[in-house]
């Protein structure tokens, strides 16, 4: 009994510690990227264009509403990966001004810079998304549960990405020649992913790719659940992507940690 | 009970270059051991291994062979628990410019579990002389107040044991001075590298000379002078008879060098022993002053290297 309660205090000390260290890199990370507003503020507007095109040209073909869920998830979806391209550039900064070896030395684990970047990047976007997000609901509303469940999708698909962030991270760190090629190769997997063009429009040999992308099914999901406006229902029309879903969100992340870790005590920082 | 809280045993750092089939041997079996509260400089020319061996011992990077302990934790086996043990200030002041130098402070603070930090982050801003300087952006700071501010933070962070490479890089004398007197004051174990020998000289217990990765001689400013000062340099001012004094020490075999000077010689001895042989021929003659000339860190640098 003692012992346990012992283990008790060392893990609140321990959560109380992870979660100091958590906020001071978010914070940070959000004081480092609002140093110059307007730059950062454009970076929210750009993918405005990503969608715009896909929503003029295929008013046409598709209901106006279906179209404004489809395009407006796209944009949330566009905002979100700035969590994979914010870990290379945030550390890829900190490789250059030297901060990095201090951050490195700190006795902090490598999840929690995983949570500091993810949640710092969830608190800039935050007004864009919400306004988006009130902006689709009011265009094709929703059931409060189906809110409160496509909220915690894109939060796993955060997650996702963040884990995906920490790989490409790490090359930032260690080996920067490969970075570009990694994103690249997610930049067409995102190409592949439907996230502004429906599958149909795709001709067939396209599709046969976009059935192999894993995006595909998590954007689908995404889309299905607000379109049908029944958890239950979508949940288990689709069971696939769902399980497709939470598999990634567990896995990516670990597998990005383990990751960085051997390729930085292989490599450790190169570069500067 | 072993004193010793950094220990390295047989560390070897080999780097492969590219385009190159040679490698480079970067630290070549390094075995020293530094005691606690001891401040340790290693000097060396650009180049010798010493910000690669601060590298090793904070993990940053790995052996090729060897390892090292950090009070008594294995750099490679337990790195978490060695870390906890350290703070690093590398040659660059290691700072986010694009912040205040407080949210600098408090970063590091809260990454490192610093208690009451706002308060220590005033006392010690104020010590520094920096705390009207703590809600500006560190971009706006002089390479001297950067300096300040990343000793500020090294302190700050609480650990026993500080590596400190090059923390005078660039900086006037006012301000070496300052941080020279800011790293005595805390009663720290100090692993420090520096070029600076005037830095090195005031501040270190013992001293380790290295050279392309080899340890060339260790331990302290007095014992390594005594060892390496065999031959010795005598200045003496004579007011008349300089022709007849010269001439006297030339038929001497132990005088290996007479150089003249305004008011005198200085007379190179080949050993020290020939003390006594040189003040019975300077009795003879109208010697007003006779000084031994000190061997300076400078000079056993450049002895060894």
């Amino acid at each position: 009994m003692k012992k346990f309660s012992k283990i008790k205090a060392i893990a609140k000390v321990d959560i109380k510690k992870n979660l100091t260290q958590i906020i001071a890199l978010t914070e940070k990370n959000v004081k480092l990227n609002l140093r110059f507003k307007v730059n950062f503020i454009i970076s929210l507007l750009t993918p405005i264009i990503t969608i715009a095109m896909p929503l003029i040209i295929m008013n046409r073909f598709f209901p106006e509403i279906e179209l404004i869920v489809y395009q407006f998830i796209a944009y949330k979806i566009f905002l979100m990966r700035g969590i994979i391209t914010e870990f290379p550039v945030q550390l890829r900064f900190e490789k250059y001004w030297k901060t990095l070896p201090i951050l490195m030395v700190g006795p902090f684990h490598r999840l929690n810079l995983l949570f500091g970047i993810f949640l710092s990047r969830i608190l800039l976007i935050l007004i864009p998304f919400s306004v988006l997000f009130i902006i689709t609901f009011i265009q094709a509303p929703i059931l409060i549960t189906t809110v409160i469940f496509i909220i915690a999708i894109y939060f796993l698909i955060a997650i996702i990405f963040s884990g995906i962030g920490l790989i490409f991270g790490i090359f930032a760190v260690s080996r920067e020649n490969f970075l570009q090629p990694l994103l690249f190769a997610f930049n067409i997997l995102f190409w592949l992913s439907c996230l502004t063009y429906p599958y149909e429009i795709f001709p067939s040999f396209v599709q046969n790719f976009i059935n192999l992308n894993p995006l595909y099914y998590i954007f689908d999901f995404l889309r299905f659940l607000w379109l049908e406006n029944n958890v239950i229902i979508t949940i288990s029309t689709h069971f696939y992507h769902f399980s497709f879903l939470i598999s990634l969100a567990i896995i990516i992340p670990l597998l990005g940690v383990y990751i960085f870790n051997i390729i930085y005590k292989k490599y450790g920082i190169v570069g500067y | 009970m072993n004193n010793d809280i950094i220990q390295t045993f047989n560390l070897s750092k080999i780097y492969k270059l590219k385009g190159r089939k040679k490698e480079i041997t970067a630290l070549n079996n390094i075995n020293i051991s530094i005691r606690k509260n001891e401040i340790f400089g290693l000097l060396g020319p650009n180049g010798a291994g010493k910000t690669t061996l601060v590298q090793i011992l904070t993990t940053l990077v790995q052996p090729t062979s060897g390892y090292a302990t950090i009070d008594g934790f294995d750099i490679i086996k337990k790195p978490n628990k060695a870390k906890n043990r350290v703070a690093l200030m590398l040659e660059s002041d290691m700072l986010y410019y694009r912040i205040t130098a407080y949210d600098n402070l408090k970063f590091f603070c809260k990454i490192y579990n610093i208690p009451n930090y706002q308060q220590k982050i005033t006392e010690m801003a104020r010590e520094f002389g920096l705390h009207k300087w703590l809600n500006q952006y560190v971009e706006n700071f002089s390479s001297g107040m950067k300096m300040k501010l990343a000793l500020l933070r090294t302190l700050l962070l609480n650990r026993d044991i500080l590596f400190l490479d090059e923390p005078t890089l660039g900086l006037d004398v006012k301000s070496v001075n300052f941080i020279i007197q800011k790293i005595k004051d805390y009663n720290k174990t100090i692993f420090l590298t520096s070029h600076d020998m005037g830095v090195i000289e005031k501040l270190c217990d013992r001293i380790a000379f290295i050279d392309k990765g080899n340890i060339l001689k260790i331990g302290t400013q007095e014992g390594l002078k005594r060892l390496m000062q065999t031959e010795i340099n005598i200045e003496i001012e004579i007011s008349k008879s300089k022709k007849e004094l010269k001439s006297e020490l030339d038929q001497y075999e132990f005088v290996k060098e007479i150089e003249e000077t305004n008011k005198g010689f200085i007379i190179s001895l080949i050993e020290r022993n020939n003390y006594r042989n040189l003040f019975s021929i300077l009795s003879n003659f109208p010697v007003r002053k006779i000084k031994e000339q000190e061997l300076t860190l400078g000079d056993l640098f450049l002895k060894l290297i």
